[in-house]
């Protein structure tokens, strides 16, 4: 006990900087993230934070900018709580994210709270039967001829093991019933965010082809058709060029399932959480 | 005798004879000769064209890389991002890698000649851009180079032996020099970045022998000051109005031309009423007094971070009948600016890019500001977003023809008004932005008649881009795109004749130079500077 309370005395001496080190050295033993212990009113001081120092790449709501969209459960360099402090904190080596100059501890770690919190979605009930979803999306629904679900299924449309930690019930059920209204989106550092599902049609000398869009710049486009295959195109090879954004190459369920079978299949994928991996 | 052995002959005996030596009198012949690469822009009229002819529309697709160089790692946090403008004086080309170093190569092969790393601290503040640097200075037998830490160092160019080094201004505020020097006779000009700190902004000159500090000339007046009006309370002190790119120097005129950025807090003018000068503003001093001889403000209480640096080439020519010197500006608020370089005239401001903010530009030179298209709580979408139509990365100006190229962004943002505080060495923004990115947003190098600003031809680019572009007098026009593909245009029509996949980002300038007689053309992709020739 007198060890701890030295301990505690010394840290309130400790720089912004040191206290950082501190708080990763606890990891050693057991490491409480901060964020678990937030208030609301931290999280809305983070959000302050985060408009200050963060929005002008990752824009105002975390929604993506010239940096990538941060409304996701799992951030690619910040795998937990402590990684997500430290990115915020240090920067990420060879991209064009930097320290965050804030000036105290307490506020990386408000800030790196409401970045998580931008990625949890709320709990939400279950408009049907899950199991039934199941059976619905492996038999009438064939989804597995385009979608790959825990390894299993043709890889055209969206991976979809862990869908249910992106996606809220309304915007699954749009997905399913008017697919055209949104499509998955991609982030890439130099190009923000953009449709990474994106209808394309090219005319060669070969025929005419339509698929997904891979990639794009000024001079080629690479595509995958619905059958998995992937194309390779010069632009200046072609006579017609054309990208479709109203348009998903995925039909519409609306008419194929019916409400309740709509509501089991929009609970099973909201139960996905990539726990079977 | 081969060739590696030749080379290596003929660098001992030029290293014994003063070799890379470059003189204030090749500084003033830079833009004709070809063959070097002596300043930033490649001249000081910053037209940044290579008067090299050997590769044109029709032979550009034979060109082949000649050799590669890979960047080294520093292991400081966030240092990657290049954007550097290698100089090449003779047979050694010096080159800037992220943060701060510097580093010679030998222009045949590529090979190492030396590297010369600053110790720079991983706590170094960078607020509001990234851990990057564009280039050195070269005089005489020095090489300048600033860095992220707010120094300047006068490097052998020889050997990379430090000569003398200075504190330029305080870091921990959040001063921090990006650019590359100006060597001037005698003298090295830098400015500062800083301004999302709340700065408050300067030029300096240094002597170039000794390092002591010869003038001082800041961008925002203290009160009494010319211009002090135009500020209320205390604001000039956190001001902003940084002056992170390089400018230019007409040597007849004896007046160096540099430009200035943002004023602070970006987003929130409501803690700065005023126009804010000098901000957002083309200065012209005295280069041996720094003493402002005239000044155009570009964006008056500028609230959309449209910072004026982007680069101020130098322009002869007939205007409206007379001939004039002139100073052209494609500027990141989406004009199109000429003004006499003389007397600071404003002559004229026309649209080059899709933007939402202004009617047009009064005969005064100023903005006729559209309502509701200052940022707000709730947010509001504007053309351009805060990187404005265009950014730091170099235009060209090929005087043959009369064509300005420009590489532009066609996006829009929807920007946010919020609190400010300044605290020392941290943001002082008031706000921020979400743009419209991906596929709403696109980018173009766009030609235009230097004399009226109308476009004659645009090559459009799938994204925004962040690189500049280099004429050539054989016809062409070198770009990038941020899908890193380096492409030569045909001046005269726009059409693509030839492109190279780097495999990675490109945020740099093209520049060109000669390797015994043979044109080379260089660019960096990523980590990865390439030279591309005819061989």
């Amino acid at each position: 006990m007198h060890h701890s309370r030295l301990i505690l005395k010394v840290c309130c001496l400790l720089t912004a900087l040191a206290m950082s080190s501190v708080l990763q050295a606890q990891n050693i033993e057991t490491f409480e993230s901060p964020i678990l212990a937030m208030t609301e009113i931290d999280l809305s001081q983070g959000q302050g934070l985060f408009q200050v120092h963060c929005a002008r790449c990752h824009g105002m709501q975390g929604g993506g900018g010239e940096g990538p969209a941060l409304s996701r459960p799992r951030l690619t360099h910040a795998p937990d709580d402590q990684a997500l402090y430290a990115v915020i904190s240090q920067g990420i080596p060879g991209t064009g994210m930097p320290a965050t100059w804030a000036p105290r501890p307490r506020d990386l770690w408000k800030i790196a709270g409401y970045v998580r919190s931008l990625g949890r979605l709320a709990d939400e009930a279950m408009p049907g039967d899950p199991v039934i979803g199941r059976a619905v999306y492996e038999s009438k629904g064939n989804c597995a001829s385009c979608h790959i679900l825990n390894g299993k299924g043709k890889g055209v449309g969206p991976e979809l093991s862990e869908v249910g930690l992106r996606r809220n019930a309304d915007y699954l059920r749009q997905s399913i019933t008017n697919p055209d209204a949104d499509q998955p989106k991609l982030t890439t550092q130099s190009r923000g965010t953009i449709n990474s599902f994106l209808t394309v049609r090219a005319v060669s000398e070969y025929g005419s082809f339509e698929g997904m869009r891979i990639y794009e710049d000024e001079f080629s486009v690479q595509m995958r058709d619905l059958n998995g295959r992937i194309y390779s195109f010069e632009k200046s090879a072609l006579s017609s060029y054309e990208r479709d954004f109203g348009h998903s190459l995925m039909p519409g369920y609306g008419v194929i399932l019916e409400d309740t079978e709509l509501d089991d299949v929009v609970s099973y994928l909201m139960s996905l959480k990539g726990d079977a991996r | 005798m081969s060739r590696y052995a030749f080379t290596g002959a003929l660098l001992f005996l030029c290293t014994s004879t003063g070799f890379a030596a470059t003189p204030y009198d090749q500084l003033l012949e830079d833009e004709a000769n070809g063959a070097d690469w002596l300043s930033y822009s490649g001249g000081y009229r910053s037209e940044r064209f290579s008067a090299l002819a050997q590769i044109t529309p029709q032979n550009v697709s034979e060109m082949n890389v000649i050799w590669a160089y890979q960047m080294q790692a520093t292991g400081l946090s966030g240092a990657g991002l290049q954007e550097t403008t290698p100089l090449v004086a003779g047979e050694i080309m010096y080159l800037t890698e992220s943060p701060s170093s510097v580093t010679a190569l030998d222009t045949r092969t590529g090979n190492l000649l030396w590297h010369w790393r600053p110790d720079i601290a991983d706590e170094v503040l960078n607020i509001g851009f990234p851990r990057i640097n564009r280039g050195v200075a070269l005089l005489d037998d020095s090489v300048f180079v600033a860095t992220l830490d707010a120094r300047l160092f006068a490097l052998d160019a020889g050997t990379g032996a430090v000569r003398w080094e200075t504190q330029v201004a305080d870091n921990a505020v959040g001063f921090s020099l990006t650019l590359a020097p100006l060597a001037l006779d005698g003298k090295i000009i830098v400015g500062v970045s800083g301004a999302e700190a709340g700065v408050r902004g300067f030029i300096d000159a240094y002597d170039s022998t000794s390092g002591e500090l010869l003038w001082r000339t800041y961008t925002v007046p203290a009160p009494g000051e010319p211009g002090s009006d135009t500020w209320q309370g205390d604001a000039w002190q956190t001001g902003g109005g940084s002056t992170w790119l390089t400018g230019s120097f007409d040597p007849q005129l004896n007046t160096l031309y540099w430009t200035t950025g943002n004023p602070a807090p970006d987003w929130n003018g409501d803690l700065r009423p005023g126009d804010n000068l000098f901000t957002c503003a083309v200065l012209a001093l005295d280069p041996d007094t720094g003493a402002m001889k005239w000044y155009f403000q570009y964006t008056p209480h500028d609230t959309h971070d449209w910072d004026a640096n982007q680069i101020p080439v130098l322009v002869d020519g007939m205007f409206n009948g007379r001939e004039r010197k002139l100073l052209a500006l494609a500027n990141r608020n989406a004009f199109y600016y000429l003004l006499d370089r003389e007397s600071g005239e404003y002559l004229l401001g026309e649209p080059y890019s899709y933007q939402t903010w202004a009617e047009g530009i009064d005969a005064n030179g100023r903005p006729i500001v559209l309502p509701n298209t200052e940022p707000t709580r709730e947010g509001n979408l504007v053309w351009p977003s805060l990187q404005g139509a265009t950014n730091w990365f170099s235009p060209s100006y090929n005087r043959n023809t009369g064509q300005f190229f420009v590489p532009n962004r066609r996006m829009g943002a929807v920007y946010y008004k919020a609190d400010a505080e300044y605290v020392p060495g941290t943001p002082f923004l008031g706000g921020g932005e979400q743009v419209l990115d991906g596929d709403n947003a696109t980018g173009a190098i766009v030609a235009l008649d230097v004399m009226t600003g109308r476009q004659q031809w645009e090559f459009e680019l799938q994204t925004p881009p962040w690189s500049g572009v280099m004429a050539t007098a054989g016809g062409v026009v070198f770009g990038s795109s941020n899908e890193g593909i380096f492409f030569a245009l045909d001046a005269a029509t726009g059409n693509p004749v030839w492109n190279f996949n780097t495999g990675a980002h490109i945020r740099t300038n093209p520049m060109g130079f000669a390797v015994d007689d043979q044109q080379r053309v260089a660019i960096i992709g990523g980590r990865t500077l390439f030279v591309f020739g005819l061989e």
